[in-house]
C-alpha cells in the first residue's frame, strides 16, 4: 500500500537519452541472439504484450479514465492520455475504416527511435515493435481483442510513423487472461 | 578519425591515441582522396603534440578546437579533439578566404554533433567506419556551403 502514495497523475521525468538507448541496446542484443528480424519483431512484441498486461492497471488507476464506449473513444484515450503519460507525445488518431472498426496512430515523431539508423541488413525489423505488443496487451486486459502492426515508419524512409489498430473482438469476461 | 577538405574541404575522424585509424574520410573532389590522407596523417602528430602540451599548461580543458594545425602551400590544416580522443582534422585550400577560425570552429561543433547522434545508434559500433547517411548529408551540406 505504501506504493499508492507514489501513484499520482503527474509524471516523472526521464532522460529521453536514457531511454532511448536502453531500448536501442535491448533491441540490437535481440538481433545478436535470434538468426532473422522476424524472430526480433516477435519477441519485441511478446515483451511489449508483457509490459502492456501490466501497465494497464496502472494506467487505470493514475488516469482515472471511465469504460470506453466505443472504439473511438478508445482511441482518442489511447492517443491523448496514454501515450502522452507514458512516452510524452500525442499522436493523431485517423484513416478510420468506415465501419470504425481500425484507425491509425500518426506519430510525428517517434521517442524510440531517435539517433537510430536501420543498418541495411535489417530491412525487415520493425524497430519499435514492442508498441504494439504493449497496445495489444493493455487492451486485451480491458477486454478487447486488437490487432496491431506498424504500417509506415519514419526509419524505413516514410514521413511519419503510422500504426494501425483494428478491432477484433470483444473477449468475453471472466476468461483467464493468457500468460505468454 | 575524421577529415574534409574544403575549398574541396575534407574531413576526418580518428580514434585512440595510439592507433590512428580513419572512422570517416570524405573529400571534394574525391579523386584527390589519396594525398588528403596522406595530409592528414602527418597531422595527427601536430595534433598529439598540441594535446599533450595542452596537459601541461592546464588552459580550458574544454577547449577542444585545436585551430590552425599548420598551413602548406596549398591547404590550411586545422584540428579539433574531444575528451574520447577522437580527432577531426578539417583541410581547406588556402585559397579560400571565406572560412575563418570562427566557421572552422562551428563546423567542428556541427560535425562534433553529428558524431555524438551517430554514436548514439545503437546499430553503430564504437571504432567502426562511420556509414550513416544522416552524417553523409549533414557533412554534403556544409561542403557545399563552404565550397
Amino acid at each position: 500500500m505504501s506504493r499508492q502514495s507514489n501513484r499520482t497523475t503527474e509524471s516523472k521525468k526521464m532522460n529521453s537519452e536514457l531511454f532511448t538507448l536502453t531500448y536501442g541496446a535491448l533491441v540490437t542484443q535481440l538481433c545478436k541472439d535470434y538468426e532473422n528480424d522476424e524472430e526480433v519483431n516477435k519477441q519485441l512484441d511478446k515483451m511489449g504484450y508483457n509490459i502492456g498486461v501490466r501497465l494497464i492497471e496502472d494506467f487505470l488507476a493514475r488516469s482515472s479514465v471511465g469504460r470506453c464506449h466505443d472504439f473511438r473513444e478508445t482511441a482518442d484515450v489511447i492517443a491523448k492520455v496514454a501515450f502522452k503519460m507514458y512516452l510524452g507525445i500525442t499522436p493523431s488518431v485517423t484513416n478510420w475504416s468506415p465501419a470504425g472498426d481500425e484507425f491509425s496512430l500518426i506519430l510525428e515523431n517517434n521517442p524510440l527511435v531517435d539517433f537510430v539508423e536501420l543498418p541495411d541488413n535489417h530491412s525487415n525489423l520493425v524497430y519499435s515493435n514492442i508498441l504494439c505488443g504493449v497496445l495489444r496487451g493493455a487492451l486485451e486486459m480491458v477486454q478487447m481483442a486488437v490487432d496491431v502492426r506498424f504500417a509506415q515508419d519514419t526509419l524505413r524512409g516514410d514521413n511519419v510513423t503510422e500504426i494501425r489498430m483494428k478491432f477484433v473482438k470483444r473477449i468475453e469476461e471472466n476468461l483467464p487472461a493468457g500468460d505468454e | 578519425m575524421m577529415t574534409m577538405l574544403g575549398g574541396e574541404p575534407f574531413l576526418l575522424v580518428s580514434k585512440q591515441e595510439q592507433q590512428n585509424y580513419p572512422l570517416y574520410i570524405r573529400s571534394v573532389p574525391s579523386d584527390s582522396e589519396l594525398k588528403f590522407h596522406y595530409t592528414v596523417h602527418t597531422s595527427l602528430d601536430v595534433v598529439e603534440e598540441k594535446v599533450s602540451a595542452v596537459g601541461k599548461v592546464i588552459v580550458d580543458q574544454r577547449e577542444l578546437y585545436l585551430g590552425l594545425l599548420y598551413p602548406t602551400e596549398d591547404y590550411k590544416v586545422y584540428g579539433y579533439v574531444t575528451n574520447s580522443k577522437v580527432k577531426f582534422v578539417i583541410v581547406v585550400d588556402s585559397s579560400n578566404t571565406s572560412l575563418r577560425d570562427n566557421e572552422i570552429r562551428s563546423m567542428f561543433r556541427k560535425l562534433h554533433n553529428s558524431f555524438t547522434d551517430v554514436m548514439c545508434n545503437p546499430f553503430y559500433n564504437p571504432g567502426d567506419p562511420i556509414q550513416s547517411k544522416v552524417f553523409d548529408s549533414m557533412v554534403s551540406s556544409m561542403m557545399v556551403q563552404t565550397c
